[in-house]
């Protein structure tokens, strides 16, 4: 570790490694509201929420939008496992907003169980990048 | 020796199949590019979601969790097994169909009572014609893997094994080891064992207990439906990319062929047309003769 105020972050995607690196502070979506991480945090295991996420580097708060995934927190090493992680420059408003309209479309006809769980989640992934490309 | 008909018929059809072999292999080149890519891609996904697991589960002893659920109360005889096939949805590929198919055909005749689950068409053709029951709803293909497709697969196995119509899951994928090495491979997705995963040596001081927002149920909800996920992709990439490169092996080794074969045969064609040249004249020469 570089510094002694910083841990080690690492945010991966089965598509690329988003970051790897040293960072000073953590905010991301978990189940139950937002959830704060700065180093020595107690070690934790918790699930994430496709929403807004930010991490400080530098003193410089980065943010980005993150799928549905988990969160292993130690206390000089997080990482976190994520379905998708974009940077807002990356984002695509449009194609976003297509999706939570095609999204909300879908969750108005009958559908299955699954159909269901499957809208939701495409409604929560399009509203996490409107989010943060905001 | 052929007559000089036979051979230039002969000469054609390989000319032919060389193209298409090397069409074929032109084609599996290209992909097998972009499937090794998106192999490197999703590799630190694959194996950091392994060791993140192994570590969850080192670290936190007693967890009563459905997914983890062993079932033991019922015998080895009656046990409801599934087994994830992966195949390619063509054939010309070397022995890549054959391999991961002698594979599954030998842990069938183990178990009594198996259900197939068979991804690409090779293997459920096949399956088909050895009347074997396959699961008739689930049909994936086995080109351009992609995370949707694994979810939706994960879904199934994880909503199947819940509702007890299965009690273990087992995906025979084909591993790519380096690229003149691939081998077919038993990987058990659920229930999930904590013995399966191999128990890493301390680096750190992280050795107390873990805590778990909200609670552990909440947490493995997500994370195991995650994890098999991502297995069934990181699955899937390596079989795609196993596939591609079987086939790019295969086809340069049959091009390779073609060309010896045409060049032997183009050998013996000059051969018989001198033969037949040389005939004539002795023809024409014995014929004027004859007339002096």
């Amino acid at each position: 570790m570089a510094e002694a105020n910083t841990f080690y972050l690492e945010i991966i995607t089965p598509e690329r490694q988003f970051y790897i690196g040293p960072a000073e502070a953590l905010i991301f979506p978990a189940v139950d509201g937002q959830m704060g991480v700065y180093v020595g945090h107690a070690p934790t295991v918790t699930a994430i929420e496709p929403g807004e996420l930010r991490y400080k580097v530098d003193g410089v708060w980065e943010p980005a939008a993150v799928g549905a995934g988990f969160a292993e927190i130690k206390p000089d090493y997080v990482i976190l496992l994520v379905g998708f992680a974009e940077h807002p420059e990356e984002i695509d408003r449009k194609r976003a907003e297509a999706a939570k309209l095609r999204a909300e479309e879908r969750l108005r006809q009958k559908q299955s169980i699954q159909e269901y769980y499957h809208s939701k989640a495409a409604l929560a992934r399009a509203m996490a990048r409107l989010k943060t490309g905001r | 020796m052929a007559s000089i008909k036979e051979i230039r018929t002969h000469i054609k059809s390989v000319e032919q199949t060389l193209k298409i072999t090397n069409a074929m292999f032109l084609i599996s080149s290209s992909n097998l590019q972009k499937a090794r890519k998106q192999l490197t891609d999703v590799e630190p996904y694959f194996q950091k979601i392994s060791t993140t697991i192994s570590d969850i589960l080192h670290h936190s002893p007693e967890i009563n969790h459905k997914f983890f659920d062993k079932r033991t109360h019922i015998p080895p005889e009656k046990r409801k097994i599934g087994y994830i096939v992966i195949t390619g949805d063509k054939g010309l590929a070397g022995a890549y169909n054959h391999n991961i198919l002698k594979l599954a055909e030998q842990k069938l005749s183990q178990s009594a009572n198996a259900s197939l689950f068979v991804v690409g068409q090779v293997g459920r053709s096949y399956f088909m014609e050895h009347g074997m029951p396959i699961d008739g709803e689930f049909l994936y293909t086995a080109q351009n893997p992609n995370v949707g497709r694994a979810r939706d697969m994960a879904e199934t196995m994880l909503d199947l094994f819940q509702r007890e119509q299965l009690d273990e899951v087992y995906v025979l994928f084909t591993r790519m080891v380096n690229s003149f090495q691939m081998e077919p491979t038993v990987h058990k997705l659920l229930p999930l064992d904590p013995d399966a995963f191999p128990q890493e040596e301390e680096i750190t001081s992280y050795n107390r207990d873990v805590t778990y927002v909200p609670s552990v149920k909440a947490v493995m909800d997500r994370l195991v439906p995650g994890y098999v996920k991502g297995d069934l992709f990181g699955a899937l990439v390596q079989s795609y990319c196993s596939e591609q490169n079987a086939r790019m092996t295969a086809m340069k080794s049959s091009s390779d062929n073609a060309r010896d074969m045409l060049q032997t045969l183009n050998l013996s064609y000059n051969r018989a047309r001198q033969t037949a040249i040389t005939q004539e004249i002795t023809e024409v020469v014995g014929g004027a003769q004859a007339a002096l």
